[in-house]
């Protein structure tokens, strides 16, 4: 068991400075937990700092101690020794595991089993037993079969009962169609790609299509989409969300909706009309009944977030929807920045997550979440959310929360499925090696002048492909060599490209 | 022993041109900013000095002596009276202007920190970093701009403004281009590096110009015009300016007047110079022709689609091609092109004399250039070159003389003939498959000719389209294109890995009425229709009546090779069109047609399991001879029995009539009784739905429903005896849908998907009330095409038919752009040895090819390999039993 609360870095350094010393918190821990460590936070993130713990006993009046605040204090720790976590930051996610609440103001315990990282099954360990021989004797015939076909020669000997003898056989026979079916060496795979990539796409239709019946919830598809994902834009231009829930709650109708409902954003805006008396000095604010009914709000709620708020020295008056807020110390520019801040604040929900809707899965046969507007990260926290199976379709966003193998496989699949909507039929492995040029220094790179193209080595090809002087005015400062190794660059100097046939240099020795 | 090794050029290296080595380089001072004089002859030192170059036959380079063809030109030089700023540099004079101590010259950065930079820079040049060199010389520009005070010499720098394009400031005062220079001629050659420059190829101080070099003539060519009126060249217009304002500065300066005149003219010569470099510079104004049409200089010589490098540079204009119209040929192989007699006369290949093929060449000059006549035609010889390169122009004249002539070694132009292989091309070129190798067959008439198959893969219909044919000049070219490129070689797509060719159209439709139940042909139609293909053996003759008749699957399977057993199901695997199970399902056993009709999913194109069966199985030279057969017989079987569609193919019983009308009907008071409830209030919104939008899309699923149903009723009444109906069951085109808005209801007519709403003040058009959002107010159309649409349903249509070509248009530019962008990038990859795909610099890009190393066109519909078919090819019968 480790205890974790958040404070500030103040009250932090006092304590490092103060140890060994009583420390309060406004949360009830039992002293049976036998809890002897804590982990300390002031942003939600990462731990800073870890305390051992000798003592804990219930809060007292009159005891000296440090207080986390001024009141609702309740349990007493003594902190035996304190120190700062630098070298290996503890990654605050590491131990939350996506199924305990934020820490927000208050300590809480999180137990240290759920800390535990699980090594997973390597994925040569997965395999079957049956699968795994058949690589090993296409291996020793000098052949490293795909995992894909030897898994194909075991289905088929499952399926017709092939029997020992003939497996071989049958081993021998694929490989040598498999030989038969490999690419050829030095041919232009990436022109074919893009080909089988670009075709197709003077096929599609531009149209943004509605989703599932559901309105409001466009879903960009089609070229424009296909377009976006080769773009690499920093958003989509329709980002969206399917959220899976657990195995216990994703039956549980109530669940989803109001899951769906606490992820809606909700600005004070959205619920509310506000007024700003510049006369009297106070700001107005009408509460909207439907409306905070609609988003599944009270208005004590809505109060208590509003106290939060960090703001000008300011008193709260309630007079049953309308809420009146003056400032102590009246000033009309602070009073606007007050009304400007109100109009934006998030009474609840996710970041960006503009609206949810819940739909039921016939084939599933559970309830799954749909957004507009994405926040991967913040959903992923969410305790009744299956995040393995949760989905954004903001590509960069993936990269960012889940790295770029994550986005590479985001853009694949988001690419294939573009395309198999509008009825194209396209191997995916040109779309593979799209992705994998895009992702391949370690981020995602767009298509065109501001990725890949406009960091090719040659010179030649980047002034072929777009700003022309630019590129040869910069190569001559710099006195760049263009090693003519492309196929723009040999077009330009008239030479055979290095490609196919041209990639390989034998010339015939004639001989007397 | 002597290697021959032809020349290559392996790296080109960029730099500046330094002043002296524009002087070394000049041919010529060009003082006079003249042309011609009156006589027409170039000026001495003027600005078509002969010394630069010769544009005009006959005469002789006074440099190098060569001629027209033979001189590369030369480059002159102008003094320039004052310094001037380079245009395209002015970012980097910028940047080093801050980055500089004005007064000794160096980085404003300590030596520990220069020596940090250069240690980085070292480390990124060895490829141990993944920053860019870019990067780190803007980080060490920055940090060293922030520097007041030089902390090699204390010096306090002040802080320096661009006022653009061209003008420094250093706290107000003006930088004049001189001082600039004469800053930069202080910085050390090792401080470069931290700058972004090499100091073995680029000085600072050479971006400011004190000579400027003066292009070749040949650059600049003076045009002629037909009047004999001389037009010069953009650039040779905006040379004329900078010598004329150079020599008015230099004048004024020589002669010591005021300043600012001398500043004037120097700013005067500072914009012609600025804008001969680059015309479209922000913030100068463009020079202008005196027509007021602004002159492209060099930069825009060099920019865009039909700049020197997109246009001139990245694509070629090639010798040995040919384009004209192209027309269909059922009689053609697919791996054939049809020729016509005048582009064969002109197009040639080149044929090295040999001892052993002496005689035939001899024969084939002796037939000279031959004439248009198709029926006389034998490939004669155009040229014939002599061993050392000189040219014989083969006449009808000297024809049998140069016959004569000819010796071992010698060359000949020989006209296109049967059998040579040619590349055949349409644009736009989206795919691999739309430049193919084909055999050539000289043909009558003026049209390129193919067989149908290969319209798919080049996308090409015959309503005008023409299309391009590339003569090949080498035997490793031929032998390349005859192995990779011919039609029968591309029969898979590497996009999905399926045949991309296949019977279409009539060709469908004409086997499925040959094999469609089955039906008697009688023989001697039969042998008519067998008389178009070259079969081995006759189809059995079976007697009804005392008549004799082939049946129509007997002669469909003549032509399928020997070996053939496939089952698979076929567009009429349906019940309610099937009922006995004679159709849907396609059965052959021993290459013999035993159950099922012919159809798209059988031939078609990227459909035709049978097709891809056939291909896969008997190899692509099989493939093409099914094809060639398909489509012979098709052509045979459809002019025997006869095939045609008039508008009495969507007449439908009054009773189907009536039933039409009805859906319509009621459909129209569905819709009305929903906007009632809405206006009652009695409809609730849906989830996530506002009110208007949940009505909208109830009145969406009704209108849908009509056509729908109108569709049933149409399929219903309209049986397989009709034309129509067996094109759209066959797959040979259209479907059931368009039928039924031919014969029954159109339907809504949509934009973006939503019903017709935009147009007048709560209205679509005059012919409404106001409000009315009722169906037909909203663009349903009731009426078929056959009857005719009324005025408002008409203005409909057309506002959807609208919305359809603008989609086109939009997108065909869209999607050009992204299959550019895409190719641009993934163009230089390449599958190793080990199957891994590398870039040009080596790297790594997948590990193995598309995570098996399989060739997306050898692939069964993208998988690696078809398990099934390997287990009942090895094992035959043995594990039959089991059902897929």
């Amino acid at each position: 068991m480790i205890l974790a609360w958040k404070d500030t870095v103040k009250k932090i350094k006092e304590i490092i400075e103060k140890a060994p010393v009583c420390y309060c918190v406004d949360y009830d821990i039992p002293a049976e937990e036998g809890v002897s460590e804590a982990l300390l936070t002031i942003s939600g993130k990462t731990f800073v700092a870890r305390a051992n713990i000798s003592k804990i006993e219930e809060y007292s009046k009159g005891s000296e101690c440090l207080k986390k605040r001024k009141d609702g204090l309740k349990t007493c720790i003594k902190i035996e020794s304190i120190e700062e976590i630098q070298d290996d930051v503890v990654n605050y996610e590491e131990f939350t595991g996506g199924s305990i609440e934020k820490i927000e103001s208050y300590a809480f315990i999180i137990h240290k089993e759920e800390a535990k990282i699980e090594l997973k099954e390597s994925f040569e360990e997965k395999l079957e037993k049956e699968v795994k021989e058949i690589i090993k004797k296409a291996e020793n015939k000098g052949v490293p079969l795909p995992v894909k076909i030897a898994q194909k020669i075991s289905d088929a000997k499952k399926k017709y009962g092939i029997g020992d003898k003939d497996l071989d056989k049958l081993i021998d026979a694929t490989i040598e169609k498999y030989k038969e079916t490999t690419v050829d060496p030095y041919e232009a795979v990436g022109i074919v790609g893009a080909q089988s990539i670009g075709e197709p796409g003077t096929q599609m239709t531009m149209r943004t299509f509605h989703f599932a019946g559901i309105a409001e919830m466009d879903v960009t598809l089609g070229l424009p989409r296909l377009i976006e994902i080769v773009d690499a834009r920093k958003t989509p231009s329709t980002p969206s969300m399917t959220i899976y829930l657990n195995e216990k709650v994703k039956e549980n109708e109530d669940k989803a909706i109001s899951l769906a409902r606490s992820i809606e954003s909700t600005n004070l805006l959205d619920i509310s009309d506000i007024e700003v008396n510049t006369t009297e000095s106070f700001i107005r604010i009408f509460l909207d009944k439907q409306k905070l009914e609609e988003r599944g709000l009270k208005k004590e709620e809505v109060i208590a977030k509003l106290r939060k708020m960090r703001m000008q020295k300011a008193t709260i008056q309630e007079e049953g929807y309308e809420l009146k807020i003056t400032l102590e110390e009246p000033s009309f520019k602070k009073l606007y920045q007050l009304y400007e801040a109100l109009k934006v604040y998030q009474i609840k929900g996710l970041d960006g997550i503009k609206r949810a809707i819940v739909k039921f899965d016939q084939k599933a046969k559970e309830w799954v979440i749909y957004t507009q507007g994405s926040n991967l990260a913040g959903v992923m926290e969410l305790k009744d959310v299956d995040f393995t199976r949760t989905r954004t379709n903001d590509i960069i966003e993936i990269s960012q929360v889940l790295g770029v193998e994550a986005a590479r496989m985001a853009i694949i699949e988001e690419s294939i499925s573009t395309l198999q909507n509008a009825g194209l039929n396209t191997d995916i492995r040109h779309l593979m090696l799209v992705a994998d040029m895009m992702t391949f220094d370690g981020n995602v790179e767009a298509i065109g002048r501001h990725g890949i193209s406009g960091k090719k080595a040659s010179v030649l090809a980047r002034a072929a492909f777009e700003i022309t002087s630019k590129h040869l005015l910069n190569a001559g400062l710099i006195g760049e060599v263009d090693k003519l190794n492309g196929v723009a660059e040999n077009i330009i100097v008239g030479q055979p490209i290095t490609l196919g046939t041209g990639a390989i240099k034998l010339m015939y020795k004639r001989g007397d | 022993m002597k290697v021959e090794v032809s020349k290559g050029i392996s790296e080109i290296k960029f730099g500046l041109l330094s002043p002296d080595e524009i002087r070394k380089m000049s041919a010529v001072k060009v003082i006079t900013p003249d042309t011609y004089d009156d006589d027409g002859f170039p000026i001495e030192k003027g600005l078509m000095d002969p010394a630069m170059g010769v544009i005009e036959p006959g005469m002789k380079c006074k440099t190098c002596g060569g001629k027209v063809d033979q001189c590369p030109g030369h480059f002159g030089h102008i003094e320039l009276a004052m310094p001037v700023l380079h245009i395209g540099f002015i970012k980097e004079i910028y940047s080093i202007l801050g980055s500089t101590c004005s007064n000794c010259g160096r980085i404003k950065l300590t030596d520990d920190r220069i020596n940090e930079y250069k240690k980085k820079i070292e480390e990124v040049k060895n490829k141990l970093h993944d920053i860019d060199y870019d990067d780190i010389v803007s980080d060490a520009e920055s940090e060293a701009s922030d520097v007041v005070i030089c902390p090699h010499c204390h010096f306090e720098n002040k802080k320096i403004s661009l006022d653009k394009p061209t003008t420094f400031r250093e706290e107000g005062k003006k930088l004049t281009p001189k001082e600039i220079r004469e800053r930069f001629e202080k910085i050390p050659d090792d401080d470069l590096i931290l700058l972004g420059m090499d100091p073995l190829v680029a000085r600072p101080e050479w971006m400011i110009l004190t000579v400027f070099p003066v292009p070749p003539v040949n650059v600049r060519p003076t045009i002629t015009l037909e009047t004999g009126e001389r037009s010069e060249d953009d650039l040779t217009h905006k040379l004329v300016d900078v010598i004329r304002i150079n020599q008015r500065l230099r004048e004024n300066r020589d002669q010591g007047s005021p300043q600012l005149i001398i500043e004037d003219l120097w700013d005067l010569l500072q914009y012609h110079i600025t804008t001969y470099f680059d015309n479209q510079t922000p913030g100068t104004p463009p020079a202008r022709h005196r027509s007021g049409r602004s002159l492209k200089t060099l930069v825009q010589r060099l920019k865009g689609k039909e700049g020197r490098f997109r246009s001139n540079l990245s694509g070629k204009r090639v010798n040995f091609s040919a384009r004209t119209v192209i027309s269909p040929e059922p009689f053609l192989s697919i791996n054939q092109v049809g020729v016509p007699v005048r582009a064969a006369r002109e197009l040639t290949v080149t044929e090295t004399v040999t001892e052993h093929n002496m005689e035939r060449m001899k024969e084939m000059i002796r037939r000279g250039p031959g004439n248009d006549d198709p029926a006389v035609y034998y490939p004669g010889v155009n040229y014939v070159y002599r061993r050392d390169g000189s040219r014989i122009k083969v006449s009808e004249k000297n024809a049998k003389d140069v016959a004569e002539k000819i010796e071992v070694g010698w060359q000949v132009e020989r006209q296109l003939q049967d059998g040579d292989i040619v590349l055949f091309n349409r644009q736009p070129s989206l795919h691999r498959m739309s430049m193919m190798a084909h055999e050539v067959k000289v043909l009558p008439y003026r049209t390129f000719r193919f067989n149908l198959a290969v319209c798919t893969p080049y996308n090409a219909d015959f309503d005008g389209d023409e299309m391009n044919l590339h003569v090949l000049q080498s035997q490793e070219a031929r032998a390349e294109a005859e192995i990779l490129m011919k039609v029968q070689e591309n029969f898979l797509s590497p996009r999905f890995g399926g045949p991309i060719m296949g019977a279409i159209h009539d060709h469908i439709t004409a086997l499925f009425l040959l094999t469609y139940r089955n039906p008697l042909i009688p023989v001697d139609m039969g042998m008519h229709i067998l008389s178009y293909v070259d079969i081995k053996e006759m189809p059995p003759v079976v007697e009804e009546d005392g008549k004799r008749y082939y049946h129509g699957r007997d002669i469909f399977s003549t032509i399928l090779p020997e070996g053939v057993n496939i089952e698979f199901k076929g567009k009429l695997n349906d019940k309610n069109l099937d009922p006995e199970g004679t159709e849907g399902i396609v059965k052959i056993e021993n290459s013999k047609l035993i159950n099922g009709a012919i159809d798209e999913n059988a031939i078609g194109q990227s459909k035709g399991v049978l097709l891809d069966y056939v291909i896969r199985k008997f190899g692509n030279a099989r493939g093409a001879v099914f094809l060639n057969d398909l489509t012979r017989l098709a052509a045979g079987t459809i002019s025997y029995i006869g095939f045609s569609t008039g508008i009495d193919d969507e007449d439908v019983p009054h009773e189907a009539k009536m039933q039409l009308r009805e859906v319509g009907k009621d459909s129209v008071s569905k819709v009305e009784k929903l906007i009632e409830n809405y206006r009652n209030g009695l409809i609730g919104p849906e989830p996530g739905k506002t009110l208007e939008d949940t009505l909208e899309s109830m009145i969406m699923k009704v209108l849908s429903q009509a056509r729908e149903k109108s569709s049933e009723i149409a399929s219903h009444y309209l049986g397989m005896e009709n034309s129509t109906v067996i094109m759209a069951r066959s797959g040979a085109r259209a479907n059931m849908m368009n039928l039924a808005q031919m014969a029954g209801i159109i339907g809504q007519q949509s934009i973006r998907g939503q019903r017709q709403h935009r147009g007048y003040t709560n209205r679509t058009l005059p012919h409404f009330k106001k409000g009315d959002i009722g169906a037909y107010a909203r663009g349903f159309v009731t009426s078929s095409y056959k009857e005719g649409l009324n005025p408002t349903e008409y203005f409909f249509h057309a506002t959807g038919g609208r919305e359809g070509l603008v989609d086109t248009a939009v997108r065909t530019s869209r999607s050009g752009y992204m299959q550019r962008r895409l190719i641009n990038a993934l163009e230089d990859l390449k599958v190793s040895e080990e199957r891994k795909v590398l870039d040009t610099e080596d790297s790594v890009i997948q590990m193995i090819y598309g995570e098996d190393a399989t060739d997306p066109s050898r692939s069964f519909a993208g998988e690696s390999v078809d398990i099934d078919y390997i287990v009942k090819e090895t094992f035959g019968k043995k594990y039959g039993g089991v059902k897929k």
